[in-house]
């Protein structure tokens, strides 16, 4: 049974970084760098020259460093599917009969081979940039599921976890806000990333800010919500550090991540509007996938100490 | 603060993990904007003077210093040139903001086509400010250049002319050859235009 914990846990972070990669892919401007799917210029290695492209294809289109972290990724997303489905028959062994374990698990692995496939459309539309944010959201979606199965089994293997802690009031139904506003804030920041991307198609030599001009009310919006995430978030994480009774270390951690999170964010968030350098935006688009994995840790910490008796550690068994 | 708890080491220690995977992806932008710059040199534009849509002299040195897209085609052609010519307009309007980009046609056809008829034809697509350039001289020229200095097909001209755009740096090398008529290679020559233009001077 701990071996279903473990394996749905190192999934959820091998996503994180598959969410990491996939990030680079799209910024690197290397996602046409294998111009079919799922193969590479028709291998299942990609090319190293040009001679070995098969005759039909264009040989101009190939460019090794591209294809290669095309490529790359593509076989990290594969070999994260793998661990996601070791993960789900786990859970399904060993907790067939919790629901709040098994469904997220196998809906995790039934949405990663979803949007695997739906990586090889985002090739075929040729980067068509609302696809490609649908891939980014799965994939931030996928990595949440893990991380929440993870807790539940966690909560399973030690059922008093959670007991005799005491967290400030309200924190259940604030963290439950900030991560409703997170998710939806990571839904605006990439409907603001092809905004920019059309901008950037239509005017290829604008540079700089020059499209914050076309930037719509929704990516105002955005800048709105991200002040008031981060700094209720800070607030909240603080809250939970000084004023928490005895609390579990799983929250203890999640506050910190949170707060230095939560700032890392505020930073990033200013660096992509200001600096052309790319590297910026996949850390902010990384660090909201971090961010909402942590908001939901912590939910399901202080819910599970809500329902757990206040007095003694043990008699909840 | 809680005093008893300890401190947060494996959000440290995941912190140092984002700062490695941060340097990682620097260092991976990097090497694909490098490897979208190096565009192989194909061959040397040769020396060469022509006249322009206002009979004004245009040669090598006019391309130098500048990033030059260079087509060959005659106003009369019914076939490709139309479409070659619309590539044309295309591109003029995607780069509007980059006075560094000339896009330049040769008549295969001087006969007919005099600075008048050059003139009339570029009007006749909306481009009269100058930014597409329309040359003519005598037809051995063009046919030398055609065949000898940007290596097309010149067998029986006006109408074997190659439908191929040629991409010219700044130093008047031939970076690449773009068919009129595939959509992955008009999208490559937008990125390796914009590659060029940013490289430096």
């Amino acid at each position: 049974m701990r071996s279903a914990f473990r394996w749905t846990a190192i999934a959820a972070v091998v996503t994180y970084l598959l969410i990491f990669t996939g990030g680079l892919v799209r910024v690197s401007g290397s996602g046409l760098g294998c111009p079919d799917w799922p193969k590479c210029f028709g291998r299942w290695i990609p090319p190293i020259s040009i001679s070995q492209l098969p005759p039909d294809m264009d040989p101009a289109q190939f460019n090794f460093t591209l294809a290669w972290i095309e490529y790359l990724n593509r076989l990290f997303g594969v070999f994260t599917g793998l661990l996601i489905l070791v993960a789900a028959i786990l859970a399904v062994r060993h907790f067939a009969r919790t629901i709040r374990i098994v469904l997220p698990a196998v809906l995790a692995a039934l949405l990663v081979a979803y949007t695997g496939w739906q990586g090889g459309r985002v090739v075929e539309s040729e980067l068509e940039s609302t696809l490609v944010s649908v891939h980014a959201l799965f994939a931030i979606l996928i990595a949440a599921l893990l991380l929440y199965a993870a807790q539940q089994i966690h909560y399973v293997l030690n059922p008093t976890a959670e007991s005799g802690r005491t967290y400030p009031r309200k924190s259940s139904l604030w963290v439950g806000i900030l991560l409703m506003a997170a998710i939806v804030q990571a839904a605006l920041g990439t409907n603001m990333r092809s905004t920019i991307e059309a901008f950037a198609q239509a005017n290829p030599v604008a540079e700089g800010l020059a499209w914050l001009k076309y930037a719509g009310a929704l990516n105002h919006l955005h800048l709105l919500l991200g002040v008031l995430i981060v700094l209720r978030g800070i607030f909240w994480a603080s809250r939970i550090l000084r004023r928490s009774e005895n609390p579990s270390m799983l929250l203890w951690q999640s506050a910190w991540g949170m707060l230095i999170l939560l700032m890392a964010q505020g930073l990033l968030g200013v660096l992509v509007f200001l600096s052309p350098t790319p590297i910026w935006r996949v850390l902010h688009l990384w660090c909201a996938a971090l961010i909402i994995g942590v908001f939901l840790l912590s939910y399901g910490a202080v819910k599970r100490a809500s329902r757990s008796p206040i007095t003694s550690a043990g008699e909840n068994l | 603060m809680n005093r008893k708890m300890p401190l947060p080491w494996p959000v440290l220690a995941s912190l140092i993990l984002a700062l490695i995977l941060a340097g990682i992806g620097y260092f991976v932008i990097r090497q694909a904007d490098k490897s979208r710059s190096q565009l192989p040199i194909l061959a040397e534009v040769p020396e060469f003077q022509f006249r322009d849509q206002n009979d004004r002299p245009f040669g090598r040195n006019q391309m130098l210093g500048k990033v030059c897209v260079v087509d060959f085609i005659f106003t009369r052609c019914q076939g490709i040139c139309p479409v070659m010519a619309n590539r044309y307009t295309r591109l003029h309007r995607l780069f509007q903001d980059a006075p560094d980009l000339q896009l330049i046609s040769v008549s295969v056809d001087p006969e007919y086509d005099t600075p008048e008829v050059l003139r009339q034809y570029a009007a006749n697509y909306g481009m009269t400010e100058g930014r597409w350039i329309l040359l003519h001289a005598p037809f051995d020229h063009v046919k030398d250049l055609c065949e000898n200095g940007f290596l097309l097909p010149a067998e029986d001209l006006p109408q074997g002319h190659s439908g191929k755009f040629a991409l010219v740096d700044r130093q008047g090398r031939i970076r690449g050859y773009y068919d009129h008529d595939s959509d992955a290679d008009q999208n490559l020559l937008k990125t390796h235009i914009h590659a060029l233009l940013k490289a430096k001077k």
